[in-house]
């Protein structure tokens, strides 16, 4: 009788686990630092930074202000002050985000304290966030953009989309689809890093 | 031994009733695909991942959408997968990016009721009409 009932008992959590009913989400430690947040901010700008001069008649980027992923404020104006900026609008749950993000994780810790990279976040979760951050290790500031203001700001319809703003808040280049890393890279040699 | 075998039965019926994943076991389904046809004239390549956009934003990959009958009894759910991009009109414009439509499909298993209905993230529901140019299907147009 005692076989039969761990047997049943055995059973039962085969077939809770088969039809994945019992499986709660689990979520980030609560001991874990919160990924895209304040501390991802960037440190001063390097001293003598070699930047291209701005090209004349560039219109202005929209200078919008936001929510980190830890809810602290920032505004962007205060980051483009001193070097550019890119903006990467993404969602967790969006494909070409995900197949492209290790590769501007990496691009964004090569370019670290000379560009500053800004994920946008909409049409989100902040759990899902913060899971696609720590799976793709992305260690720069992140917009929970809740009510898709920022996205508008930049008339980005659909994620991906990346956005290049030259120092000073000129908003240099687009682009809709996203773009990936190394066509990134090649163009903020060609229009912002200087030397 | 007959206890155990009765056990060993009902465990996967308790699993399945318990998370209110399989009702009605006994009613015959069948397979069908949902076909959401999102009509938000957004520019991209046509054949690429695709979310809703403008007012359509929450129809994306893993939104959580179910499929009711007329009374409001779900009848399925699930999560949606990546839409693909579909040309707004059939005209060669020359270019990589052209006016686009989103279109979702998700497989379900249905059992027959007089009508449909599909709702995707909680919101409002949306009518669905059968359709089996392509194989069984229940189609929606949004906006209709």
């Amino acid at each position: 009788m005692r076989i039969g009932v761990r047997l049943a008992a055995l059973a039962l959590a085969a077939a809770l686990a088969a039809t994945g009913c019992s499986a709660a989400e689990e979520e980030p430690a609560r001991s874990e630092p919160v990924a895209g947040g304040v501390a991802a901010l960037p440190r001063p700008a390097p001293t003598g930074l070699a930047l291209r001069p701005v090209p004349a008649g560039v219109p202005a980027a929209p200078a919008v202000a936001g929510r980190l992923t830890d809810g602290s404020a920032v505004e962007l104006a205060r980051l483009w002050a001193d070097r550019p900026v890119v903006l990467v609008f993404f969602s967790s749950w969006c494909a070409a985000c995900e197949q492209r993000q290790d590769a501007l994780s990496q691009l964004a810790r090569d370019h670290a304290d000379r560009v500053v990279f800004v994920g946008v976040a909409g049409e989100d979760k902040p759990a899902d966030v913060q899971r696609f951050l720590r799976a793709h290790r992305v260690d720069y500031p992140v917009l929970l953009d809740d009510d898709g203001r920022v996205a508008l700001s930049y008339a980005v319809r659909e994620p991906p989309a990346v956005v290049l703003v030259g120092r000073g808040g000129k908003l240099l280049r687009g682009w809709t689809g996203g773009v990936d890393a190394s066509t990134l890279d090649a163009r903020l040699r060609e229009l912002v890093l200087a030397g | 031994m007959r206890r155990l075998w009765v056990a060993l039965c009902l465990a996967p019926v308790l699993a399945g009733g318990a998370a209110g994943c399989g009702s009605d076991a006994e009613e015959t389904r069948s397979a069908t695909t949902v076909r959401v046809l999102v009509r938000d004239i957004n520019i991209r390549p046509v054949g690429v991942d695709c979310a809703g956009t403008g007012p359509y934003t929450h129809f994306h990959n893993r939104a959580p959408f179910r499929v009711e009958d007329g009374g409001g009894a779900t009848l399925a759910e699930g999560a949606l997968s990546g839409g693909r991009s579909v040309p707004a009109f059939e005209e060669d414009l020359e270019v990589a990016k052209v006016p686009t439509y989103c279109e979702f499909r998700m497989p379900v298993q249905l059992a027959r009721r007089d009508a449909y209905r599909l709702v995707v993230d909680g919101r409002a529901p949306i009518p669905l009409t059968a359709n089996d140019s392509e194989g069984p299907a229940l189609v929606a147009v949004v906006p209709s």
